[in-house]
């Protein structure tokens, strides 16, 4: 079963992606700030990451970076959550090393089928 | 005379203790009351999560026949529900609202006497992308209150409707008009359906207006639109719109927004549009742009060599080839920021 961490502060959404992942299959964990996505990366060991740009401690932007600079997780799969749609967020995301960037508001499904996707193109 | 000190002494003290305890109680029950809508909330918000999740495949009927009370202690929760998903969820939570009524309440709401209760109207019907209510929520942008209106501007941009263009751009011309750079987000919001009431607004009496139409066509970065911008940059009387005008063009990108923007470089042209100008060339992302800023490198105007070459750091392999041949210390200062890079 591959595992999903998931980075996000909104109590609403994180609960909202957490019911979605375990529906569609996935083993999944909800932290609410960077610094513990940090810590929960190296217990839980996911297979993707979803990382909410806005959060508390650490952003997203710096998480992405933080995972992208260490070897054990330089290729783990970033889904990037932001309420920001402008192009020059989106190019500071993948500036970062994200894989996708998903605007909010967002579709639960579509948003679990481009981790699946994600997931997909990793095993290729 | 000590009497009467006393007895004031006594007064004031009653009265002090018995301003504490009221405040003491009124906290008490708010927390309680609080408490209690939240707990009264907690089982239809997860119902509502699972709704959504689900896209609104099950748990729909269980949603509508919630008792009254615990649906509104759940409501605010499922109206901020609304702005935080959109597809087949959306979709789904919508139909929940129009089924138990709430559409037409929210409706109601937009004229009631209560800020709170307009702004929050405003809130929900925006969430519900509920055009039938851009009329209405149009007017809410003369309202008195600034809170009111900001709501009602994020509104009509999330509900999306092009009838909202020219009332959206009417309200930056008032004596307490709207947030500039909100109201351009709204206005991008729109759609290309939108954008002839933005080039229209180019031609505004209020120079606040042509700012915002240029900000939203910046955001929508068209480069079909690059021709009436340019000749805003060219030819409006004022400076600050002349301004926004080459922020656009550098937003818009592309090969046709270059030459308008180098013709404002020229020394006959204010230090802060020439200024404008360079940074908007760095924007642009455009070929062919350092032949036009390395002349500036050494220019007078401190903003506008500075500016110059910013962007020539920003206009690869070309632009950093001039900055490295340039004695200039702008050069060296952003030659040092690639680095940093």
């Amino acid at each position: 079963m591959a595992r999903v961490l998931v980075a996000e502060d909104d109590p609403d959404i994180q609960q909202l992606v957490m019911y979605k992942l375990k529906r569609s299959g996935f083993e999944a964990m909800a932290v609410a700030d960077g610094l513990a996505a940090l810590a929960a990366v190296r217990q839980f060991r996911p297979h993707a990451v979803l990382i909410d740009v806005r959060m508390p401690g650490l952003d997203g932007i710096e998480l992405c970076r933080e995972l992208r600079a260490a070897p054990d997780t330089a290729k783990l799969p970033i889904v990037m959550i932001s309420a920001q749609g402008r192009p020059q967020d989106r190019e500071l995301a993948f500036a970062a090393g994200c894989d996708d960037y998903v605007v909010k508001p967002f579709s639960p499904k579509e948003l679990v089928e481009r981790v699946q996707q994600l997931l997909v193109e990793v095993r290729a | 005379m000590i009497e009467a000190v006393s007895a004031t002494v006594v007064v004031l003290g009653i009265v002090v203790f018995t301003l504490s305890v009221i405040i003491v109680v009124v906290r008490v029950v708010r927390r309680t009351l609080r408490r209690r809508r939240a707990r009264l909330a907690e089982a239809p918000r997860l119902a509502l999560l699972e709704f959504v999740a689900e896209g609104g495949t099950e748990g729909a009927e269980e949603l509508i026949a919630l008792p009254q009370r615990q649906w509104q202690a759940a409501e605010p929760g499922a109206i901020a529900l609304l702005g935080k998903v959109r597809g087949e969820a959306h979709t789904a939570l919508v139909d929940v609202f129009a089924r138990r009524g709430l559409i037409e309440a929210e409706r109601a709401d937009l004229t009631h006497r209560s800020r709170v209760r307009r702004a929050r109207a405003a809130e929900a019907l925006g969430n519900l992308e509920h055009r039938p209510a851009v009329l209405a929520l149009c007017a809410l942008l003369r309202d008195p209150h600034a809170e009111v209106r900001l709501v009602a501007v994020r509104a009509l941009g999330r509900i999306g409707d092009p009838a909202a263009a020219v009332p959206l751009l009417d309200s930056r011309a008032t004596a307490d008009p709207t947030p500039s750079q909100l109201c351009a987000q709204a206005l991008a919001q729109l759609g290309p359906e939108a954008e002839p009431a933005l080039i229209g607004a180019l031609e505004h009496a209020d120079a606040r207006v042509r700012v915002t139409a240029l900000d939203a066509l910046g955001l929508v970065g068209s480069g079909a639109l690059i021709e009436p911008v340019a000749r805003v940059l060219e030819e409006d009387p004022s400076l600050p719109v002349r301004l926004a005008a080459a922020n656009t063009l550098g937003r818009m990108g592309g090969r046709a927004a270059v030459p308008p923007l180098v013709v404002a470089l020229g020394v006959d042209h204010p230090d802060p549009l020439r200024a404008a100008a360079a940074r908007a060339l760095g924007e642009a992302g455009a070929a062919g742009v350092a032949e036009a800023l390395a002349g500036l490198l050494a220019d007078p105007a401190y903003r506008v060599a500075h500016e110059a070459a910013h962007a020539l750091r920003k206009a690869g392999p070309a632009g950093l080839a001039v900055l490295r041949s340039s004695p200039e210390p702008h050069a060296e200062e952003a030659l040092a920021v690639a680095g940093l890079g």
